[in-house]
């Protein structure tokens, strides 16, 4: 059996636990300090509760709730918190994965089975002592999901939330799947729902009803790990302590939407160099740079390309991600959010030849030094201080 | 998986002006009560874990009825362990540098 642990509203929740005279009263956690120009990044169950969540304008959610309290995020905070709840998880002595921030899953096996199919009761009592443990040292709480496999178990961590439990088991399986929407399914977004609803599935028990062939007719390859996920009895795999990534990137919404073109030049320069320096960090190099752009007359625009010597010099990335750039033709287009992304990696980096080369070695390793002993962004780039004022 | 340390915000939001000065007003700019004032604190440290009990401000004592919140910081080498602490009158962040063994009050959270 898997366990799947969500944090209810973690960065609300952690902001309620430090000032207590929060807690009960609708929060939003912004991504930067002007309220009225950010993003809510987190919202307590109270602003949910209005009909406030993630990814809404802050303007938007100040319009709705006039009342709201607003919060800017501290990422550090989240950080630490989440690392502590991981370690004492992992104290359980169960095989456990780190799936986000706020979501972690542990893989209890055969012991959280029942022998008839029904309620596992050890699962069951484990979750609740993780639950109590997660609020006795932290003041916030979580909801857990048990199911046979980790797709089901994340879909039950959303049933009874918040602070809740809910198991699907044998026995109730088909009986709540055809209650819960086919939406609610991790990875089915709005265009997937609408093919789903196009082939008459409603529900998540009219998708796990389906055959195989039946999903990879009108789903390929996809339609298949579909089936694979939801039918799985599976067991979670030993995470590898320090998996080389598979890429790295750094995106940001901007406060509104803007066509100036040094501005967010320099936005990109700023993501290429935090790209850069987590690259350094690892000891890793990129061969293949990808640019993504969201504006209003764009919508979604994607580009890449691999080039033929690794990089980690964030001025490097920020050049090649430029030419990606050069596809939406001379003019800037008006731009919402941008990420900048590197893969392609390799450990092994060309020897500079040249003594401009060299001397650009010597820059970032200096420049690395410095952040290290002062902290992240105590030296960066000129042209980064025009992120600081929206034009 | 690995929790990275890295800390994009660290960039971006780091006080314009340096630490210590005022953020300007603006029609929606949140006044984050921003002190950096060192102070003197009384605390108590039982193994790796640290109970501040009372600070000193502006010559007055003030005893910390709770802490409601700890977590630890990372500024380049030196790491921070930041609290968020109720006097009963206000809710303060103060913080205890491990390199410098120094306390600072941070800020006034409300």
């Amino acid at each position: 059996m898997i366990l799947h642990i969500d944090m209810d509203a973690f960065f609300a929740s952690v902001e309620q636990a430090i000032n207590p005279r929060l807690k009960g009263k609708p929060l939003i956690v912004g991504t930067r300090e002007r309220k009225l120009h950010t993003v809510v990044c987190a919202a307590s169950y109270e602003a949910k509760a209005l009909g406030i969540g993630s990814g809404m304008s802050s303007e938007e959610a100040f319009k709705i709730c006039p009342d709201l309290n607003f919060v800017p995020a501290e990422q550090s905070k989240y950080i630490w918190t989440s690392g502590r709840i991981l370690e004492l998880i992992k104290g359980y002595g169960f095989e456990t994965v780190y799936v986000s921030i706020d979501e972690f899953q542990i893989d209890v096996g055969d012991q959280g089975q029942s022998p008839n199919g029904g309620c596992p009761s050890y699962a069951v009592a484990l979750a609740e002592d993780i639950r109590s443990k997660i609020h006795k040292n932290f003041n916030i709480t979580a909801s857990v999901g048990i199911a046979k496999n980790c797709l089901l178990a994340k879909l039950a961590s959303k049933l009874n939330k918040p602070n809740g439990v809910a198991v699907l088991t044998e026995a109730n399986l088909a009986e709540i799947l055809a209650k819960t929407p086919v939406e609610k399914l991790c990875g089915v977004g709005e265009k997937t729902a609408e093919i789903f609803h196009d082939l008459g599935i409603k529900t998540c028990l009219d998708l796990y009803a389906k055959t195989p062939k039946f999903l990879e007719r009108n789903l390929g390859k996809n339609g298949l790990n579909l089936y694979a996920s939801l039918h799985s009895e599976e067991s979670l795999e030993p995470a590898d302590d320090d998996p080389d990534p598979k890429s790295v990137g750094h995106s940001y919404t901007l406060p509104r939407s803007t066509e100036n073109p040094g501005f967010i030049r320099a936005w990109i320069r700023l993501l290429a160099d935090m790209v850069g320096e987590r690259l350094r960090q690892q000891g890793l190099a990129a061969a293949t740079t990808h640019l993504w752009l969201n504006g209003p007359k764009i919508g979604n625009f994607g580009a890449q390309k691999t080039f033929p010597e690794a990089t980690n010099d964030g001025c490097e990335i920020f050049r090649r991600v430029l030419v990606n750039m050069s596809k939406l033709g001379p003019q800037t287009p008006k731009t919402r959010a941008l990420g900048v992304t590197c893969s392609s990696f390799t450990h092994t980096r060309y020897l500079p030849l040249f003594d401009q080369q060299k001397s650009r070695e010597s820059l970032l390793e200096a420049v690395d030094r410095i952040n290290d002993r002062y902290g992240d962004g105590s030296i960066y780039p000129a042209a980064i201080t025009l992120t600081r004022e929206m034009p | 998986m690995a929790i990275s340390g890295f800390n994009p915000k660290a960039r971006w939001d780091r006080h314009p002006l340096g630490r210590g000065q005022a953020i300007p007003e603006t029609e929606d700019s949140v006044d984050p009560g921003i002190l950096d004032e060192k102070i003197e604190v009384l605390a108590y440290f039982k193994g790796s874990a640290i109970f501040p009990r009372a600070f000193i401000r502006n010559n007055k004592v003030h005893r910390i009825k709770k802490i409601t919140y700890n977590w630890q910081e990372r500024r380049g080498r030196e790491v921070l362990n930041l609290f968020s602490v109720d006097t009963g009158t206000c809710l303060y962040q103060i913080s205890f540098n491990n390199t410098t063994y120094r306390w600072q009050i941070d800020k006034i959270i409300a």
